[in-house]
């Protein structure tokens, strides 16, 4: 890791949240601008910090800054180059859900701070569902990790690469992962927390100006992050025939990021008895099986 | 790290830490009271990554967060101004309980810094995460087991106590949802 | 100058303010947040000891995997007893938790 990884970081969280509105913007059948969109980023980060009539004004004003960190810190973990593996840690693969795990006293910040109703139960119903889904995310980013015998993302990739990709070697932990992760990026159909339609303006109803921008960018920044780690967790990251490392890691993470919106806009959204029922009578037993289950197969094929 | 590092992160971590902690005890709103709570022990996280613990450090920065959403959740059901908005005091034998906690941490500190700790200047080699598993997988599968027994038992007799009626249950009215 | 008594100075005065929570609040759930800055201050001893005594101490960090999880149940535990208590009773506050007493 050199001194230039964090600007580096920062610069791609800058590039990628473009990337993403672009790609949010053509799965939604219209044409997307990029240029537009940088302008529109730009204009947003430079309006003022309003102050509206809150709840409790020190959590509304820091939710925005602790869900940005939240997501440059996920972002951070993804490995996308061999040259370029973000902030290498020997624990890589359990910090990534840490840091996704701190989306949620943000997100909760944020509803009970503003204080509209519709924000606090917006909150409460996040918290609710980050429960049941916060360990599949931890415990199946271990089963992975189970072969490598490393929690380092590049190692997992770098195994992908001579054997089989994670999603062909163990389905049942992507199967776990990807509606988890979805959950986490407050994406469609488990955006409770930010239910268009269901919930006015959800959980950041009474954002405005700097912080409603900063918010948006810090949504983009989480889904490059959980798109680009399911690209290398599980699709083998940079590995490919013809085109050069980083190139097919862009290539994988924009189809993740792109299925993953599309099943937003195609699905739609369950309700939140639902889900929970999913999270803690299938995820995570699910999950634990396939601790198990990993463990079986590294022993069988891996060893 | 370096020790420039080290000494930039370990200080204000640890005095902030304390800050907060003491805030938890001092602010009459809920959210904020298990959210002071959270930042506390997310800084003794950071604490732990300071003095090369890394994977412990990791682990408590990922469990505290789901914990302290959990006491949030709790604390706006059972208290009764959860909002903070009268500024109840809710202390009782406010001297006593100051006393004894400024008594006992006074006794730790002291013994800390009176003892004569042997001089080991060693370079930090604390073990990592490979290590780890191998200790819990091997020398102390026997205490993990044991770790893992009370882990079941509590989950089931944590919703045992909760539950309405017990372990026999309650027989809930036509339509009310238990 | 980081060393082991300025580690454990740390940690003596976290556990002077979890006792100061676990003594003078009146709320079961604030006590409960009490306990787990005790258990937090002993965690912080160990890792300190860790660092400064016995770098290669595996032993060690699976101590401190095991006070993690004690925290995690005794908070469990002690929720679960709160809702009991609260079902009950309607009330939360130790004061009102009289009955053995004299």
């Amino acid at each position: 890791m050199s001194d230039l990884t964090p600007v580096a970081i920062l610069a791609l969280a800058a590039v990628g949240a473009v990337a993403v509105a672009c790609l949010e913007t053509l799965v939604a059948g219209l044409r997307p601008a990029p240029i537009g969109a940088t302008r529109q980023a730009l204009a947003g980060l430079r309006e003022p910090i309003s102050h509206p009539r809150t709840y409790d004004s020190w959590l509304f004003h820091l939710a925005p800054g602790l869900l940005l960190v939240a997501a440059l810190s996920a972002l951070a973990m993804v490995p996308w180059a061999p040259g370029f593996r973000g902030i290498e840690l020997e624990t890589g693969a359990i910090l990534f859900p840490a840091a996704l795990a701190y989306v949620t006293p943000a997100v909760f910040m944020a509803g009970w701070g503003g204080g509209s109703p519709l924000a606090v139960i917006g909150g409460f119903r996040f918290i609710a569902l980050m429960l049941g889904y916060a360990m599949p995310i931890a415990m199946v980013a271990t089963a992975v990790a189970a072969p490598v015998g490393s929690l380092r993302p590049a190692a997992i990739v770098d195994l992908q690469g001579t054997t089989v990709p994670m999603a062909l070697a163990q389905p049942y932990s992507l199967a776990l992962w990807v509606p988890a992760v979805m959950a986490v990026a407050l994406l469609p159909p488990f955006d409770v927390a930010t239910a268009r339609g269901e919930l006015g303006g959800g959980a950041f109803e009474r954002y405005t100006g700097l912080e409603a921008a900063l918010i948006a960018l810090a949504r983009r920044v989480l889904l490059l992050a959980v798109a680009g780690m399911t690209a290398a967790l599980f699709l083998s990251g940079w590995h490919g025939p013809w085109l050069p490392d980083w190139l097919w890691m862009a290539v994988k993470t924009a189809a993740v990021a792109t299925l993953m919106l599309y099943a937003g806009r195609r699905m739609p959204r369950l309700e939140i008895e639902r889900l929970l029922t999913l999270a803690w009578k299938v995820a995570v037993p699910g999950a634990i099986a396939a601790i198990v289950l990993a463990g079986g197969t590294t022993l069988l094929f891996y060893v | 790290m370096s020790d420039l590092t080290t000494a930039l992160v370990f200080w204000p971590a640890g005095v902030l830490m304390l800050v907060t902690a003491l805030y938890v005890f001092i602010t009459s709103s809920m959210a904020r009271a298990g959210l002071l709570l959270l930042a506390a022990l997310a800084l003794e996280g950071l604490l732990f990554l300071a003095l090369a613990s890394e994977f412990l450090g990791v682990l408590m920065l990922l469990m505290m967060s789901a914990e302290m959403v959990i006491m949030v959740f709790f604390m706006v059901m059972f208290m009764p101004d959860p909002g903070g908005l009268m500024g109840m005091d809710m202390v009782h034998d406010k001297r006593r309980s100051a006393g004894a906690a400024v008594v006992v941490g006074l006794l730790l500190a002291v013994v800390a810094v009176l003892t004569d700790w042997p001089a080991q200047v060693l370079p930090p080699d604390a073990p990592d995460v490979r290590a780890i598993g191998f200790e819990v997988m091997g020398r102390s599968m026997f205490s993990f087991l044991f770790a893992g027994m009370a882990i079941l038992f509590t989950m089931v007799g944590g919703i045992m106590v909760a539950k309405q009626g017990g372990r026999y249950g309650v027989q809930a009215p036509a339509g009310e949802v238990r | 100058m980081i060393s082991l008594p300025v580690v454990l100075v740390f940690a003596a005065v976290l556990f002077g303010i979890g006792l100061y929570g676990v003594l003078g609040q009146t709320n079961a759930v604030m006590v409960i947040m009490g306990v787990e800055l005790m258990l937090g201050a002993a965690m912080l001893n160990v890792v300190g000891f860790l660092r400064f005594a016995a770098q290669d101490s595996t032993s060690g960090a699976f101590f401190v995997l095991i006070l993690l999880t004690l925290m995690a149940l005794e908070a469990a535990i002690g929720f679960g007893l709160v809702i009991s208590t609260f079902r009950n009773r309607r009330t939360a506050e130790v004061d009102d938790l009289t009955d053995l007493s004299g």
